[in-house]
């Protein structure tokens, strides 16, 4: 099975940044990667050469590199996603435009939280079945809990529950909103009051246009479980060594073993560097020249600052593993340069180990 | 004492404050930051985290309350809002009755079609901003506002953005009924400049702050609200005015360690160039620039929240 490394962790922490050193790692390596970025900033999609619903678009990498394969990348466009995933499957031109048109499917492809989870996980799905990878670098959509876009395959399952649909439609394809049964009638009679009538028959409308594309959506969310579920897919938190970092880590952690997934490892960006020098800074005396003690001094405790920096962090990096096998790669703060694909593939050989 | 003209004291005069920025910049810290501040100059005030986020009380050193109002300290409390919870609790007013509520939402039918619903988990959300807005409590003289002021520690940049504009998205989905109308009320307070601030909040670097730029552009006609950016994990590097002219003395004059600490100190004023950098960009926006200052090396915790509060509050 092709090989799917995906990155996790909340915002803010270089996720892309990581995912896309991954990726150079891998194609360093000898394979042929696509990396799958949802919302990069908008220097990062520069630096790729990506664009909003491209297809993969190849990468030049920097050729000092000699990589022995290739990187192709792309950036998840939910809405685009959404109107291509709908007329693929949709079984005529007219049921796509139909739904197409529904004030629903309108605001739920462009707006619903969590479509974004999901066709992130269509496109992996797309890009999984297409053939031409041999390894798949995925950066997930920034959520507070690192998982929650793996619950997506799930929660669309769940929507697409036979009973839920059952309920939903039969009474749209009889024209109405009218329930079978009287205990749906006060149902559907309470959220009439709720959210008003055409909203209702909006929605209602929506499920029943999609009611053609019900089996392939449960389909491929089985599909997509499979595949994230499989020994060959491997999850790398992607965090810093901030203190509110060993919560999350805990939380991912956890989650990942619910879903029986070992964790690959974790990616701690902008580490800092120990100093590697014993004892304190000194400096022979120059008292004659003006400031020089001041120099001396602010020299001497910015030294200070950054040793009680790099005490915490060790600590925090300690926590954030503490009880997990799971290696640990520090990727060394290489500040604003990263943001440029010199920088990212400075980046990835730090990460060339976390591919191995 | 308060003056009109600072800004600081300006954006304390509104009834909710909805802090937002990109993933990582600081905003929860920065809320319990402008929180500590009203809190000190006594006024009631309540650091609501939203979308289930449950950090601040763990970052008192306290135990999480949850939706449940937890204070943190004389004037301050906290509260995680739970779309879930509101949802429940805003069905409950309406419906009355418990069994119904249970019948109607918690069946397994429903629960994924709430789902569904566009943009309800957001304004049913900022409905519970709403409510905590008006909420009175009878003291003695009479009827008192219970929150002299609402922090709103919002979801990072997108999600914040649809936060703001999904009362809007509710009104033009329904058209018609009870949850237009709740709508319509969320909007007239959170679109109301007088009681509604907006605070961004970015840390000096290139990137976020390019972000910051780019989410100012988004917001559109929430573009007014915009009462401060604040600059956070600002660092001071101490070194004196003619510390390029002494390096290379110093260079020469130091053992091993000082070697590095020169390069400690090259760096930090790379990073003080990169600080003005990127509170030029930001003033541009045309809201005053707050700094905060990094607050290096130790835990966050009530003495550090406090310490930012007192910047907060010199602040011009």
């Amino acid at each position: 099975m092709t090989p799917v490394l995906i990155c996790c962790g909340a915002g803010g922490v270089g996720k892309t940044t990581s995912a896309a050193g991954l990726a150079i790692a891998q194609a360093q390596a000898g394979s042929r990667v696509v990396l799958l970025t949802i919302d990069p900033a908008r220097r990062l999609a520069d630096a790729l050469g990506v664009r909003v619903g491209s297809e993969p678009c190849a990468v030049t990498l920097p050729a000092g590199l000699e990589a022995k394969g290739t990187l192709h990348a792309l950036m998840l466009d939910p809405k685009e996603t959404f109107d291509r995933v709908v007329g693929r499957w949709a079984p005529t031109p007219e049921a796509r435009d139909r739904i197409y048109r529904n004030h629903v499917y309108q605001h739920v492809s462009a707006n619903l939280a969590g479509a974004q989870e999901y066709m992130a996980m269509e496109r992996l799905y797309e890009l999984f079945r297409d053939g031409r990878w041999d390894c798949i670098v995925l950066d997930t959509p920034p959520t507070r809990h690192a998982l929650d876009f793996l619950a997506a395959p799930d929660r669309m399952a769940n929507l697409m529950d036979e009973g839920v649909m059952r309920w939903l439609v039969l009474p749209a394809s009889r024209g109405g909103w009218r329930m079978i049964e009287r205990g749906s009638e006060v149902l559907a009679g309470v959220l009439e009051r709720m959210v008003g009538n055409s909203t209702i028959a909006d929605i209602a409308e929506f499920f029943g246009a999609f009611q053609a594309l019900w089996d392939g959506f449960r389909e491929r969310s089985i599909e997509v479980s499979a595949l994230l579920g499989a020994p060959s897919t491997r999850f790398y938190l992607v965090t810093t060594a901030a203190p509110a970092a060993r919560a999350e880590a805990r939380l991912f952690v956890e989650q990942l073993r619910s879903h029986q997934q070992p964790l690959a490892g974790f990616l701690v960006n902008r580490c800092l560097v120990p100093a590697g020098s014993p004892g304190a800074p000194e400096f022979a005396p120059r008292a004659d020249l003006p400031e020089w003690d001041a120099a001396v001094g602010a020299v001497g405790q910015l030294y200070e600052q950054h040793l009680a920096k790099v005490a915490l962090q060790e600590a925090n990096i300690a926590e954030l593993a503490a009880g997990t096998t799971a290696p640990v790669w520090r990727i060394p703060d290489l500040g604003e340069a990263v943001h440029d694909l010199d920088g990212i593939t400075a980046l990835s050989h730090y990460l060339r180990a976390a591919v191995a | 004492m308060p003056s009109p003209d600072r800004s600081i004291d300006r954006l304390l005069d509104r009834r909710i404050i909805v802090v937002t920025g990109k993933g990582g910049v600081g905003k929860t810290s920065v809320s319990l930051a402008i929180g500590a501040l009203a809190a000190s100059r006594g006024m009631n005030t309540l650091v609501c985290e939203t979308n289930g986020a449950d950090q601040i009380c763990g970052s008192w050193g306290m135990h999480s309350g949850g939706y449940a109002i937890t204070p943190l300290a004389p004037h301050l409390s906290t509260m995680s809002i739970r779309a879930e919870t509101a949802i429940e609790e805003y069905l409950m007013r309406v419906l009355r009755f418990r069994k119904l509520y249970e019948m109607v939402f918690k069946n397994r039918v429903m629960g994924p079609f709430l789902d569904a619903v566009p943009g309800l988990h957001d304004l049913i959300q900022l409905g519970k901003v709403f409510d905590l807005e008006r909420e009175r409590s009878s003291v003695l003289s009479g009827r008192t506002r219970t929150w002299d002021l609402v922090v709103v520690d919002a979801p990072a940049t997108g999600h914040g953005i649809s936060m703001l504009t999904a009362p809007r998205g509710m009104m033009r989905l329904t058209r018609s009924g009870p949850f237009h109308d709740n709508a319509r009320d969320v909007a007239g307070l959170i679109e109301d400049p007088a009681r509604t601030a907006i605070v961004l909040v970015s840390l000096a670097e290139e990137l976020p702050v390019f972000e910051t730029v780019e989410l100012y552009g988004r917001l559109g006609k929430f573009q007014e609200q915009v009462a401060a950016v604040v600059l956070n994990a600002v660092r001071t590097h101490g070194l004196p005015a003619n510390y390029p002219d002494l390096r290379p003395e110093l260079l020469a004059r130091a053992n091993p360690a000082g070697v590095e600490a020169i390069a400690l100190a090259d760096a930090a004023l790379r990073r003080s160039a990169m600080q003005d950098r990127a509170r030029q960009s930001l003033a541009r926006l045309g809201a005053p620039v707050v700094d905060l200052p990094e607050i290096a090396g130790v835990e966050l915790g009530p003495p550090a929240f406090d310490q930012l509060a007192a910047v907060l509050g010199q602040s011009p």
